[in-house]
């Protein structure tokens, strides 16, 4: 008897015991498709591995909840000329190393990035940038090659990393074994599999949520969904909306960040049957937006009238979008005397084939023929990409900059000469050319305003829907999602 | 029998040169990885820009011709892509594909020999048919599907065990499984038939003649004669392992080279993709030869001549 209650209560012990560790854990983590390619800040910039070194490193700049961009590293900034800003730094940051980060370092951090010796693939977000120098040790200097109303926006990516630290241990190294000045500091790097993070105690802006963040790489979604719903991970991203509903239960929630991504539908203006403006606005009244969005998304998503959505700036209302109007869709396209023309829809496994079917469907039914290309991610970035006569009439994309400007959207996606665009308009490109170079806000306002209003006329692409971004939680996490997909631990917590 | 096997390491080499040439082409003429590492908003001349920092502007003869140069001195390049060398990423993940497959092995061997023994000497029998059963199972059901089927019941719903990664043991369960199932059903039809076969033979009916039982008989004379298809088919089953968890890999989260390769061909990591193709035909190659020579051992009447 005696020895049966001791068993049950030490048994009962260790069950208390196991329930207050889940009530204090002090690890978090997070199931990501893929783990990351590289941990040097200035490298790779694919979805995984800014998740997660975004964490360990600060950027000059950054977003606030409501998408203003606001201090983070830098406390304020002037333009002294159109291409000149000063940007003050503050003095109480140190790297995980312990060394004080400077001026220095952020001149550093900038310039190394534009330098083509490091062959970074982000170059082309900083190139408009000439050289930064150091002031004073809390003074940076950055000229620009010609007014650059984007650069705040694009530093708000900038990773600052510590000038001594990479110069002793050099490029590869710096890879390997991360310093920054962020929230958490590398752990251990499982390549492939998955990165630990730790938090860095003597963090400026107050101590981590998390004692740990572990970042899984698990590339199969039913997979996240199962780690999720047995507690094996807190938070995971990517959730396709048809599995939304699975997600919520007693123990996991589902979070909804709207964000600046826009689905939108490529048009070819140069080449083939969408040669024709009128088959291109056919098959903008052809598409029914509300349609797509609440049989396909189930909800999670919202009809568009311009390509873009509210978080950018250069967002307008002021533009209408084509109503769904089959029947003159079909008029548009007996006019332009191109009923059974074929249109080749091109597509990839990257992009919910459901979607691109639907959409086939709708533009069928106004008379035209759609036939879907798919191919790999590489060929077909090599056709949308390439000479207009090969690059298909139609493809669909989700389009975001994660700098919430019309600059980063319509730019590399309509400026003739972009290697997007398959479509030319003077009035157009002096529009978007003009309100790239001047600094005055109101003023660009107006003319993103302008150049929609010629997109909507000329429709070389058609804004379908804001996206949103969907996640599945544990049910005690706190976190709200930003418009910019961005995963910074240092605003999630555990609920109490 | 060594200049057998001479021969047969010289072939190797010329088939396993062959398939890297052939990948090389078939992966540098779709596309190289540049678009897929800039940002969407580059322009025409950074994309050129990066290209040329990277070489993959040059001629695909000359890249050829570099590669090659590089590989005579045990040079198998950087990955694009994570910036380390390419034999490094591999290395880390090959000891995950081992474990899984030698998992899978155990599965596929364990069940499946056993299963086929008993198939062949009960036929007719009731535990004939339920193994028969589950041996048809185990081959058409596909990975993806009892992958996740397996999760859902053991992982979510019964939780007794880890849902993905490779952290514990325990978490080897389910992929081996998964994996195994197919080469199981392989072992398993393959041993009936070759012990069926064995079973008319007139030293069978000796045996037995002599008052030997049907247990003895099998297991002292015919399992011996009766594995060389075994063999055989083990030898391709440790390639088709090795190589072929692509999707239970993907799927359980399992990092090994299989989900390796997929995402190396994905993001067109030239030289990543290069490591693994050399390694995965160098293991057929060795596991071929390898049975080859096992065979002399159990069966004395083989004798390897060239």
């Amino acid at each position: 008897m005696k020895p049966g209650l001791a068993f049950i209560a030490s048994l009962a012990l260790a069950l208390m015991a196991s329930t207050a560790i889940a009530q204090t854990k002090e690890t978090l983590t997070i199931d990501l498709p893929n783990d990351v390619a590289t941990l040097d800040p200035h490298l790779q910039w694919n979805t995984d591995s800014y998740t997660v070194y975004r964490n360990i490193f600060d950027n000059l700049l950054t977003r606030d909840s409501g998408g203003k961009i606001v201090p983070q590293i830098a406390t304020e900034w002037t333009y002294e000329n159109d291409t000149t800003i000063t940007f003050k730094i503050r003095a109480d940051v140190t790297f995980q190393d312990g060394s004080k980060l400077t001026a220095e370092d952020v001149a550093f951090s900038i310039n190394r990035i534009i330098d083509p010796a490091l062959k970074s693939p982000q170059l082309s977000q900083f190139d408009q940038i000439a050289t930064a120098e150091v002031v004073d040790p809390t003074t940076v200097k950055v000229t620009t090659k010609s007014p650059y109303p984007a650069l705040l926006a694009q530093l708000v990516k900038l990773s600052i990393v510590p000038k001594a630290y990479v110069e002793k241990v050099g490029d590869q190294d710096f890879n390997l074994h991360p310093v920054g000045s962020g929230p958490y500091k590398m752990a251990d790097w499982k390549k492939g599999i998955q990165t630990e993070l730790e938090a860095y105690d003597n963090y400026w802006r107050g101590e981590p949520p998390f004692e740990k963040v572990v970042f899984r790489a698990v590339p199969d979604v039913s997979t996240r969904i199962a780690d999720l719903k047995t507690g094996k991970a807190d938070l995971i991203r990517d959730v396709p909306p048809d599995q939304a509903s699975t997600i919520e239960s007693d123990s996991t929630k589902l979070l909804t960040g709207e964000t600046e991504r826009v689905g939108y539908l490529y048009l070819n203006a140069e080449a083939g049957p969408t040669k024709d403006v009128r088959v291109r606005q056919a098959i903008a009244y052809a598409i029914d937006k509300q349609g797509l969005v609440d049989a396909l998304l189930e909800g999670y998503g919202k009809p568009i009238n311009v390509v873009g959505a509210e978080p950018i700036f250069g967002y307008t209302e002021a533009v209408e979008g084509y109503p769904y109007d089959p029947q003159k869709a079909a008029e548009l396209v007996k006019a332009a005397g191109a009923e059974g023309a074929t249109v080749e829809f091109l597509t990839s496994p990257s992009y919910p084939r459901a979607l691109v079917e639907a959409i086939q469907q709708m533009v069928n039914e106004v008379g035209l023929n759609v036939t879907i290309s798919s191919s790999d991610q590489a060929t077909f970035l090599k056709r949308r990409q390439g000479d207009a006569e090969n690059a298909g009439g139609m493809a669909f994309g989700a389009w975001s900059c994660a700098c919430q400007d019309a600059d980063g959207i319509i730019f590399p996606l309509f400026r003739s000469g972009s290697i997007w665009a398959k479509y030319k308009n003077e009035k157009y490109d002096a529009l978007v050319d003009q309100a790239r170079a001047i600094l005055d806000e109101g003023k660009r306002k107006e003319l993103y305003t302008q150049a929609y209003e010629v997109l909507r006329e000329d429709v070389p692409g058609l804004g379908l829907y804001q996206v949103y971004a969907l996640y599945g939680a544990a049910k005690n996490l706190q976190w709200t999602p930003s418009a910019n997909e961005a995963m910074f631990v240092m605003d999630m917590s555990w609920q109490h | 029998m060594l200049n057998y096997t001479v021969q047969r390491l010289i072939q190797a080499l010329v088939a396993i040169f062959g398939v890297l040439t052939i990948v090389f082409v078939i992966m540098h003429l779709s596309g190289d990885p540049t678009l897929l590492l800039v940002p969407q908003d580059a322009s025409a001349e950074m994309i050129a820009e990066l290209r040329h920092q990277l070489g993959f502007d040059r001629p695909i003869w000359v890249q050829y011709i570099d590669y090659l140069h590089g590989l005579t001195q045990l040079d198998f390049g950087m990955s694009v892509v994570q910036r380390v060398p390419a034999l490094d990423i591999v290395a880390s993940r090959l000891p995950y594909t081992i474990q899984l497959a030698a998992g899978a092995l155990m599965v596929a061997i364990g069940i499946g020999i056993p299963s086929g023994i008993i198939m062949a000497t009960m036929r007719g029998s009731a535990i004939e048919r339920i193994l028969a059963a589950i041996v048809v199972t185990g081959q058409s059901v596909p990975t993806f599907l009892s992958a996740i089927l397996l999760i859902f019941i053991f992982g979510v719903t019964l939780r007794w065990l880890p849902t993905s990664g490779a952290s514990e043991l325990r978490a080897m369960i389910m992929p081996s499984i998964a994996l195994g199932a197919l080469s199981m059903s392989t072992f398993a039809r393959m041993s009936r038939i070759a012990i069926i076969d064995e079973l008319g033979k007139d030293y069978v009916r000796a045996g037995l003649a002599r008052g030997l039982s049907l247990g003895q008989t099998v297991f002292r004379h015919v399992l011996r004669n009766a594995s060389i298809p075994v063999i055989t088919i083990a030898a391709l089953e440790i390639g088709n392992l090795l190589a072929g968890a692509v999707i239970i890999e993907t799927v359980f989260a399992w990092p090994g080279i299989g989900q390796l390769a997929i995402q190396s061909i994905q993001s067109r990591d030239f030289l990543v993709v290069q490591v693994i193709v050399l390694l995965i035909s160098f293991v057929y190659v060795l596991t071929s030869v390898l049975a080859d020579l096992v065979y002399v051992v159990v069966d004395p009447r083989i004798r390897l001549v060239r």
